[in-house]
């Protein structure tokens, strides 16, 4: 890859006050096979990839993807240099495949993502279940955060040409959820913050009623001493 | 009966059965087969008892051990079918010895005649050897004369090398008194410095020092130290070992009340620490009056529940309000990638069950425990469940104080008792007990306390106790106090 300009090995250093957010999307497809094979008992063709969320080439500032696969795959530990950052097995199980994003700049440290790999419908599935034919698809939203980002990384960033002409769009329609997503929380605070009020002033009534019952207790003791002591 | 009869000698005429067995073997004279039918085995008896009492031939059995059968008589040893080889008494002589003495042993006719075979064991030590010149050249020593080294070379070549015999016959007379260690030292000094001499490259000598090389270094000073060592050791007096026992002990004494000790302070720290966070929880509701026992139990009960259920420690009163503020979210990290799920993340301080009862309280919410990340969604997603963790410990904090209100109110009751009379009291006792007879909260408290003192229908008290507690709670409100969230 061939750098317009060379920006040293400390790569020109931080950038104060700059922050670069790319968002991504990360998941798996699986399709069955309709049956297990015989040679091996697998079930699912599955493809893991990482894709941007906009419409940007990320080959621009992503090095490479590494890709770890459960250990009993022939060598687990998968890497993919060029886009599209994807890679395709077959299988019969689900587990965690640890993603790691590697960048052009070797002093940004590489990120990792944990993905489930999904084979199988949940029984309680969220979202639109995928209808009958159609793969399984299983993926997540995630904003890398360029904070302070070296020269180089700031110069790979901003200069992202579009992947494609064509329209980009993701199996899930992650706007809408971020959306209600928002929606809901915002909602839930806004009533667990009058809940809150409510609580503390409960609070406050116990304090009040339990500093008063001990004055009267006070009381009753003193009197039930001195009749204790008139008697006597 | 039969076993009577025999016990006590009461003779029985034998009237032989006529069986199958009686006339199948009745000719045949050589084996008595007379079954012991007409005495039956008593149920219970063993077979092998009872066949020592009544065998065939009404004999008793024998005191001495017989070996007449047959049957089992040992073999005759027949281990070869050859003839027995013949052993000679023959001399033999042994080359390791020198003045040919001739011996005697027993060997076989057959046997080749060869070399005594343990004549091999008689293994020869090679003692170095020295001319004057050499030992004029390397092997001076001021403590030692050559008289007395040439001496010592040949008491190590007579007794080969056995260094105790040695020293025993070490000519006292005409050397001073040596250690076994000077001796040992001397010697493997020479040995060394001769090998050494020997073996160098130039004169070409094929070395006969021990027809080895390596040179064996003797730690006269070690060995010294050593046997001194054995020797105190074994110079102990008893009360020296007693004492030494008993000192031994003592240290594993201390030792053991030491590791005591530490774990006493870690579980004192460990309840000072608690007691700190559980002002309210842990001294709030028992109350110092006597008469409060009932109460007391009733919420040590609850309190041992309480405590069971809820691992984090409630804050005192003044606490709740100021220090109860909900999750503290790291702040913005340094320059670097980051992900900004990673922000999502509860920080490590937070406990299990409370990360558990967030989560628990989200779903109710129908909230996804890991929402999808931007940036807003993270904030207030952080805010939230701060939010939660705060409204979770306030409920926590009003329980506790429930509790505590619970107590005093006993406490006031048993100071300030109801005024039911006593024939009542005792009318309501006999009678068994419904709700509906109880009007007003105070009446049903303190009938509930009458029934706790006597120990009657104990957890139909405690029920009335909790319910009335509901309205005694805050006189103020006439709602009641939300039960616990967790």
């Amino acid at each position: 890859m061939s750098l317009p300009t060379d920006f040293g090995p400390d790569s020109g250093g931080r950038v104060k006050g700059v922050t670069i957010v790319k968002a991504i999307v990360y998941g798996n497809v699986a399709r069955y096979f309709g049956k297990k094979r015989e040679e091996d008992g697998h079930t699912h063709q599955w493809t893991v990839y990482v894709k941007p969320y906009k419409n940007e080439d990320i080959s621009a500032y992503v090095k490479k993807v590494h890709f770890k696969l459960h250990e009993s795959y022939a060598n687990p530990n998968r890497i993919v240099t060029k886009p599209p950052y994807e890679l395709t097995e077959t299988g019969w199980g689900e587990f965690e495949i640890v993603i790691k994003i590697y960048f052009h700049d070797p002093n940004e440290r590489p990120v990792t993502l944990y993905h489930i790999l999904k084979l199988f419908q949940s029984p309680v599935g969220e979202g639109v279940p995928p209808t009958a034919g159609r793969a399984l698809v299983s993926e997540s939203y995630e904003e890398i955060v360029f904070q302070e980002p070296t020269q180089l990384m700031q110069h790979l960033l901003t200069g992202i040409k579009p992947l494609t002409n064509g329209p980009w769009t993701h199996e899930t329609d992650f706007e809408e959820k971020k959306k209600t997503t928002l929606e809901v929380i915002s909602n839930a605070k806004s009533k667990l913050r009058s809940e809150i009020t409510e609580l503390k002033n409960k609070l406050n009534t116990a304090k009040e009623t339990i500093s008063k019952l001990k004055e009267e207790i006070a009381k009753l003791q003193n009197v039930s001493v001195q009749y204790n002591n008139v008697s006597v | 009966m039969a076993d009577i009869r025999d016990i006590l000698d009461i003779e029985q005429p034998i009237i032989p059965e006529i069986t199958r067995e009686t006339l199948l073997n009745g000719d045949k004279a050589k084996k008595k087969y007379i079954t012991a039918k007409a005495v039956k085995r008593p149920e219970g008896m063993h077979r092998e008892v009872f066949a020592l009492l009544y065998n065939d031939n009404k004999d008793l059995p024998p005191l001495l051990p017989t070996d007449t059968g047959k049957a089992y008589k040992p073999n005759k040893a027949k281990l070869g079918m050859r003839k027995v080889r013949k052993w000679v008494w023959a001399p033999f002589t042994n080359p390791a010895r020198k003045d040919n003495g001739v011996f005697y042993h027993w060997k076989r006719v057959t046997d080749e005649p060869k070399e005594y075979p343990f004549a091999q064991f008689n293994k020869q030590v090679s003692i170095p050897s020295y001319s004057d010149a050499e030992y004029n050249q390397y092997l001076r020593c001021e403590d030692w004369s050559q008289a007395e080294t040439d001496h010592l070379m040949d008491l190590c070549q007579r007794f080969d090398l056995r260094f105790i015999v040695i020293h025993d016959r070490w000519d006292k007379a005409a050397f001073r008194d040596r250690s076994i260690e000077d001796l040992k030292e001397r010697y493997y000094n020479i040995c060394a410095i001769l090998s050494k001499v020997k073996t160098n490259p130039w004169s070409n000598t094929v070395t006969m020092v021990n027809g080895e090389k390596r040179v064996y270094h003797y730690d006269a000073e070690h060995e010294r130290k050593r046997k001194e060592q054995l020797k105190r050791l074994f110079d102990r007096t008893q009360e020296q070992i007693e004492e030494e026992q008993t000192l031994l002990a003592e240290l594993k004494k201390i030792e053991a009340r030491k590791r005591e000790r530490e774990k006493k302070t870690q579980d004192l720290q460990k309840l000072i620490s608690r007691a700190d966070g559980a002002a309210v929880g842990g001294s709030g509701p028992v109350g110092s009056d006597g008469a409060v026992g009932l109460a007391r139990r009733h919420d040590r009960k609850l309190h041992k529940k309480k405590l069971v259920a809820q691992q984090r420690p409630i804050r005192t009163v003044e606490n709740v309000s100021i220090e109860l503020s909900g999750i503290r979210f790291p702040e913005a990290r340094g320059a670097g990638v980051w992900l900004r799920s990673q922000r999502m993340k509860l920080p490590a301080g937070i406990g299990q069950r409370k990360v558990k009862a967030i989560e628990h309280e989200l779903r109710q919410m129908n909230i996804d425990v890991v929402p999808i990340p931007t940036e807003m969604i993270c904030r207030h997603f952080n805010e939230l469940r701060s939010d939660i963790s705060l409204a979770l410990d306030l409920k926590t904090a009003l329980g506790s104080y429930e509790y505590e209100l619970q107590a005093l109110r006993h406490q006031y009751e048993a100071l300030n008792p109801g005024k039911a009379s006593s024939g009542a009291r005792r009318r309501r006792r006999r009678r068994p007990p419904t709700p509906s007879r109880l009007k007003g909260p105070r009446k049903q408290k303190s009938f509930a306390y009458k029934l706790l003192k006597r120990g009657l229908a104990k957890s139909f008290a405690y029920k009335l106790l909790k319910r009335g507690l509901a309205n005694l709670m805050s006189p103020t409100s006439t709602s009641g106090v939300a039960p616990p969230l967790v």
